[in-house]
């Protein structure tokens, strides 16, 4: 492939409260793919406000950091954040520039896409290289169609999934350069005046090993706390479909689907949930899948492993009390 | 406040799409096309901000003839106006040119009108590409502001302050107009239309806009080629268990786990 001059590869990190946001990091792993490709280095790039603890954990999976602090890149203030990024791919001229499918990663390629003519792929789950193809995988209709794509403009552009890929093998500590980009005050449009924290608890559902979620035929919340239970017995973590969050059972970081996360752990098990594409294509990755439904012909049992025809005040109280003696023998 | 609403209509996303079996060739055959869902937020979205701070709503959209039902929709609901942005140049276009080609008809709008738009309302996403890109990038194209995943929406001073939703809760951010902002899932659902308003949406006339009255709209070749379409590998059903007691159910589920070593 004609790189055009281009050799490296610049991976955005996003930060979230002082810290490297996971698929950011995860994105390193295919950088280092096309790397191999063009014969450059992994550069992955930090900007905030106070970049310390970040760019510690990027310096050890990438060859080169570039660490860019200024308080206008502080979260939120994302026209400072393109217009920095932009002034960073001018300086580096990648061959390729990756991030992850986070509303910002989002935001910042379609941005940089417009200001330089470049398309994009979005929420990338598999890279492929065949000979001189590279072809990016993109979930289309809520994930039941495929498509790979090949992108036709340089650098190449792309957002990856959470959970996706794996972040690289850790080595040793990488060069950190530290760059400066002012920003004109004209860049500045919007301005984020407030930030404010909803959601205490930090809901780990993408690395759950055990995820027990709750729909809407759990029927109120205080029915809900059978699925909490459930969950807190087989040390799992409470998933909802998006109707559970809608009538504030539970708050909306549970939620799993295309709106929500994008989640594979060992076991699954699906409370009172029809199984709408929306939802099935944020866990059909599961390892093991368990419904419960008193619909026999409810979508979801296409996806399960066992399905349990019957109601879920009945079944949930039999289960736990099952689980509990399996755990005492 | 003066809106524009860019609609865009979508295969139904409540039917599962899959492929003709045996071809690359998606079967939309006995699928409906519907409004996009984010589109029909940020239609209640904008409908609910001209309530409260007065003005207009001007909805627009690309494609076929057959999107005049989208705009049509509006009508019904909260829009005040409605233009159809079509032409057989544009039907190739991907986001980058449909958000040119809107850009363009927007600016053709204004021409007319002698004022611009303050705020320009999309969804977040289409959720049959579901990549984002659309918005974001017709704010560049017409150089203002962008808020995305808007929840609400108020009048500043200066302009407009929008709750976006992030991970832990949301932001607070506020804009100079004109400004674009693409909507997420607010807490409440979209209003249905009611007959008396379907029948005057009906009568509203929709002018079509081409590539002839639009300068400078282009679809331009697309960044993107897709080389292969292909279904993920399926999911096998596994038991259905139906005993005679749900209790019997189970407690027979729960040996089956076991025995798959998952508890
Ligand atoms: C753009 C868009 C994005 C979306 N994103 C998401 C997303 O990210 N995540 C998500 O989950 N949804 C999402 N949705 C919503 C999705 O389409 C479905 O509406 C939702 O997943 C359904 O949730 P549910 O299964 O809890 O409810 P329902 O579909 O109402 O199903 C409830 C089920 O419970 C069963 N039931 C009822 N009572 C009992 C009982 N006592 N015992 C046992 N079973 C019982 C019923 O048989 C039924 O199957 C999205 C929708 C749109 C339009």
């Amino acid at each position: 492939m004609n790189w055009d001059n281009r050799e490296d590869v610049l991976v955005f990190v996003e930060q979230k409260e002082g810290g490297a946001v996971k698929v950011g990091l995860e994105a390193l792993g295919p950088a280092q793919v096309l790397a191999g490709l063009t014969g450059g280095k992994v550069i992955g790039l930090v900007m905030g406000e106070d970049n310390a603890a970040a760019v510690d954990k990027v310096s050890v999976l990438c060859d080169e950091v570039i660490s860019v602090e200024d308080e206008n890149f502080k979260d939120g203030n994302n026209d400072a954040l393109t217009y920095g990024l932009e002034k960073i791919v001018e300086k580096v001229n990648p061959a390729a520039i990756l991030a992850g499918n986070t509303p910002l990663g989002r935001e910042l390629t379609a941005r940089l896409g417009k200001r330089l003519g470049l398309g994009s792929a979005q929420d990338v789950i598999d890279l492929k290289t065949e000979g001189d193809q590279i072809l990016w995988t993109v979930p289309v209709y809520g994930g039941t169609v495929l498509n790979d794509i090949e992108l036709k403009t340089l650098p190449l552009m792309a957002t990856v999934r959470s959970g996706a890929f794996s972040k690289p093998e850790e080595k040793q500590k990488a060069e950190i350069v530290t760059e400066t980009v002012e920003v004109p005050e004209e860049e500045i449009r919007s301005k984020v005046v407030d930030s404010v924290k909803e959601i205490s608890e930090a809901v780990n559902l993408e690395e759950a090993k055990v995820i027990v979620t709750g729909g809407r035929g759990m029927g109120s919340k205080e029915n809900y706390h059978l699925v909490e239970e459930l969950a807190d017995l087989l040390g799992g973590v409470v998933g909802a479909t998006r109707p559970a969050i809608e009538d504030e059972w539970v708050s909306r970081d549970h939620q799993v689907g295309q709106s929500g996360k994008i989640v594979s752990p060992a076991l699954y098990i699906a409370c009172g949930v029809s199984g709408a594409t929306q939802h099935v294509t944020g866990m059909t990755n599961s390892g093991y899948i368990v419904a419960i439904n008193k619909d026999e012909d409810a979508p979801i049992f296409d996806v399960a492993d066992v399905g349990i025809v019957g109601d879920v005040m009945k079944v949930i109280p039999v289960m736990i009390e099952e689980i509990k003696k399996r755990k005492e023998e | 406040m003066d809106i524009l609403l860019c609609l865009k209509q979508v295969p139904d996303d409540s039917v599962e799409i899959y492929l003709k079996p045996g071809t690359e060739e998606v079967d939309l055959d006995n699928v409906t096309n519907v409004v996009n869902a984010f589109d029909t937020y940020a239609l209640e979205m904008a409908t609910r901000f001209k309530e409260a701070v007065g003005g207009e709503i001007t909805a627009v959209s690309v494609g076929p003839e057959e999107a005049r039902n989208a705009i049509k929709n509006s009508l019904a609901v909260g829009a005040d106006k409605g233009y159809l942005i079509s032409d057989p140049a544009f039907e190739n276009a991907d986001t980058l040119g449909r958000s040119e080609i809107i850009a363009a008809a927007i600016k053709q709008l204004e021409d007319e009108r002698g004022k611009p738009f303050d705020v320009i309302f999309c969804g977040r996403e289409a959720t049959d590409r579901a990549t984002g890109q659309f918005g974001p990038q017709l704010a560049e194209t017409l150089g203002t502001g962008i808020i995305c995943d808007l929840v609400d929406i108020e009048q500043t001073d200066e302009g407009i302050r929008g709750k976006q939703e992030t991970e832990e809760g949301y932001h607070l951010v506020e804009s100079v107009t004109p400004c674009v902002v693409t909507v997420n899932k607010p807490p409440y659902d979209p209003r249905y239309p009611t007959i008396k308003s379907k029948m005057a949406a009906r009568k509203m006339k929709i002018p079509v806009l081409s590539a002839a009255e639009l300068e400078g709209a282009e679809a331009g070749e697309p960044n993107v080629e897709i080389i292969k379409v292909y279904e993920p590998a399926k999911r096998e059903a596994g038991i259905k268990i139906q005993e005679e007691t749900v209790e019997d159910s189970a407690v027979k589920a729960v040996e089956m786990m076991a025995e798959a070593k998952v508890l």
